[in-house]
């Protein structure tokens, strides 16, 4: 026994060692910590690491982190504590390594608010600042939130619906982690919307664990289910990062219009199959939240309000090309070239 | 001599060297000699190395420079995650030692715990010990059913657990779903104070989940050892038809560990959800696989016939403490799994040749000795 167990920790070594330190844009260790103004660490914990819009905050973050690392003389290192998918139990027990290892403050989108709330109070009763984005704990101690009003946010998606369907029609919601608050006001806001249109009617909400391979299977299962299906309202463009559906949806039977455009997804406005995508600038997720988050630690100084609203972008054929060398701007190096040379 | 006659032994000699008074053992001792003592020392030596290369960082409260895991902040911390794996291990363990499998504790803490949830809200604001004592009973009843379920349908179908427990893994948290209709329900306030109990310790301290820990450990190693049905529990998994000419009644046995698995999960649903503050539908999808594998790292075999609740205590522990270390180096953590991966492969590859090689042994010294 004490040979293989000491076998495996000779083999965890080897392997945690073979791993490297900080992986791709992680940075080094702080050696900060309360009270030490040169150097900063915000944990940044979104909902899930496979889901490519969080992946584009983590891009913002560190990007923001370098910014002002190098012109306020203060070191600002960014903690990628994000699980591998989502789950509510364990965000809470990362918000809690990371007050533990020292980290000043975190960046934090909810898997689930009833699971954070007591966590997050913990951190700030510990001196830690915690800042929310996407997906808020509103009941918590956290000192503001970044975002879109969520309620309103499905309520356009199914407005800009409507308006392709000319107002009639049956129309899927496609929703993501059932236990998400954000994407359950989501899903109301575009409920209350279709009550405006007499004319459509919806079969219904349909969740999914949120990667795009499970999001595009559960479109198609519901399309085969309900064959009469003339539109989806997509308050998470999950499916639209394959590019499973470009084939299997004829532009002309079915209409999508979609929450976020990121590059993979830019082909669907194109062939018209999602005329329009309302694209919250993921980006400034990480941007802004380390850039509100140094302010309060290091400037003591707080954000205008509470809640600071993020603006969608509303992106169709006409801004194609505007969009597409937006996201280059923020770093992201997947845009087809097609779209970047696009005049407008 | 005649055949079956009793002949005395015969008195030794006077000058005969005395034979030597057994040498009490020092506790070191006792420990190195338990099946467990290569676990410690492995979670002794890791602990050793992630506090060498941790780094430190100011403490908030007092200023002073504190090891960034030595620290009885990130300890306690370690030893609260790993105690949600732990119970439920050790009712694995139980069921494992006997040759079955239980791949739906995941689904029964689900359903233990949105039961628990939904109940408590239905019944209003109410004092912390009624509170809890109400969940308590909630939970363990929820686990128990659903772990009498799982043996009853073993037994009654003749179905491999495998299948059995995969089907009731998706039967329970479907159920789960259905009856949560999806939410993520709060737990009442005044239980997740009992749960976040800090006995006076410092702030950020909470030791409920590690004690609980501790004494499921040791009321199951009681039970494993000290008690009949533990020594049937090793019977029936060691050899079943042995177990059956020797009149063990096996359908008890079997229904009986399958009980105490859903007793477990039960437990674990209780304290995770007062801890968190709500209980879902979707709470812990997957751990399925990380109870089995601190069984399995604790020294559980496959085959049935061996484990014990200290060995999935820490196997667990060694788990948690693997995935620490992730953090507390900085580590790539996309490589989490796999580093948790190997790490079990390779300590059972390495426990089964050890096995083997064993048994090799004794089947030479047999050899040796017919031919003596």
């Amino acid at each position: 026994m004490a040979k293989r167990m000491t076998s495996t920790l000779a083999a965890t070594l080897l392997l945690m060692a073979a791993c490297g330190k900080g992986g791709e844009g992680n940075t080094q260790r702080a050696q900060g910590g309360a009270g030490n103004d040169s150097a900063i660490t915000i944990a940044l914990i979104a909902k899930s690491s496979s889901n490519p819009v969080f992946l584009a905050a983590r891009t913002g973050a560190e990007a923001a982190a370098k910014d002002i690392s190098e012109k306020q003389g203060v070191k600002v290192t960014v903690n990628w504590m994000t699980p591998p998918q989502e789950d509510g139990q364990v965000q809470a027990q990362r918000i809690q390594q990371a007050v533990n290892g020292g980290a000043d403050g975190i960046l934090i989108s909810s898997s689930d608010a009833g699971k954070l709330t007591g966590a997050i109070n913990d951190a700030v009763d510990r001196g830690v600042e915690v800042m929310t984005f996407d997906s808020d704990v509103p009941q918590s101690k956290r000192f503001a939130f970044y975002g879109v009003d969520d309620v309103k946010t499905g309520a356009a998606v199914m407005d800009e619906l409507a308006k392709l369907l000319d107002g009639k029609g049956r129309v899927a919601i496609l929703a993501g982690n059932q236990n998400a608050p954000n994407l359950q006001r989501r899903v109301q806001g575009a409920r209350d919307a279709a009550k405006k249109y007499p004319g459509i009617e919806i079969v219904g909400a349909f969740n999914h664990i949120e990667t795009p391979q499970d999001a595009a299977a559960e479109v198609t299962r519901v399309n085969n289910a309900y064959p009469g299906i003339s539109g989806w309202a997509m308050i998470g463009a999950w499916p639209l990062f394959t590019q499973a559906l470009l084939k299997d949806i004829d532009p002309k039977r079915m209409k999508v219009v979609a929450v976020d455009a990121l590059p993979a997804e830019l082909p669907y406005v194109e062939k018209g199959i999602a005329p329009v995508l309302l694209a919250q600038p993921v980006y400034m997720w990480g941007d802004v939240g380390v850039r509100t988050l140094v302010d309060r630690i290091h400037a003591k100084k707080n954000p205008p309000q509470q809640t600071i609203p993020m603006e969608l972008v509303r992106v169709t054929n006409d801004n194609l090309g505007t969009w597409a060398r937006q996201l280059r701007d923020w770093g992201f190096t997947d845009v087809p070239q097609k779209y970047l040379d696009l005049q407008k | 001599m005649a055949h079956g006659t009793v002949t005395e032994v015969p008195a030794a000699p006077k000058n005969a060297p005395q034979p030597a008074a057994p040498r009490s053992r020092t506790i070191a001792q006792r420990i190195a000699g338990t099946q467990e003592a290569g676990l410690i020392l492995v979670i002794v030596l890791l602990t050793i190395v992630l506090t060498l290369l941790a780094g430190e960082h100011a403490d908030r409260r007092t200023g002073e420079m504190v090891n960034n895991f030595w620290n009885a902040n990130t300890l306690m911390q370690v030893a609260t995650d790993a105690s949600f794996f732990a119970i439920m291990a050790i009712g694995a363990t139980i069921v494992i030692i006997s040759g079955g499998i239980d791949l739906s504790v995941g689904s029964i803490y689900a359903l233990a715990g949105v039961t628990m949830a939904m109940l408590l809200r239905a019944l209003g604001p109410s004092g912390a010990v009624p509170t809890a004592l109400i969940g308590i009973v909630v939970c363990v009843g929820i686990g128990l059913l659903c772990g009498i379920l799982n043996g009853a349908l073993v037994v009654g179908l003749r179905v491999h657990p495998f299948i059995i427990t995969l089907g009731s893994m998706w039967v329970l948290r479907g159920i789960a779903f259905v009856i949560s209709k999806a939410e993520s329900i709060l737990v009442p306030q005044s239980l997740t104070g009992v749960t976040k109990a800090s006995f006076g310790l410092p702030p950020g301290l909470y030791p409920v989940p590690m004690l609980t820990m501790i004494a499921i450990a040791a009321v199951g190693t009681l039970y494993l050892t000290r008690t009949v049905m533990g020594r049937h529990i090793f019977a029936f998994g060691g050899n079943v038809e042995a177990s059956r000419f020797a009149g063990l009644r096996l359908d008890r046995i079997q229904i009986g560990v399958f009980a105490v698995s859903g007793l477990t999960a039960g437990i674990s649903a209780f304290l995770g959800a007062s801890y968190f503050g709500s209980a879902s539908s979707g709470d812990a999808q997957g751990y399925e696989l990380y109870v089995i594998a601190s069984a399995v790292v604790g020294g559980a075999s496959l085959t049935g016939g061996r484990g014990t609740a200290l060995g999935a205590t820490l196997g667990a522990l060694l788990i948690v403490l693997i995935r620490q270390s992730i953090r507390t180096l900085h580590l790539d953590q996309n490589y989490e799994w796999i580093v948790i991966g190997c790490a079990i492969i390779v300590a059972v590859v390495i426990d089964q040749w050890s096995t083997r090689a064993a048994a090799r042994r004794l089947a030479q010294a047999a050899a040796a000795s017919r031919a003596a």
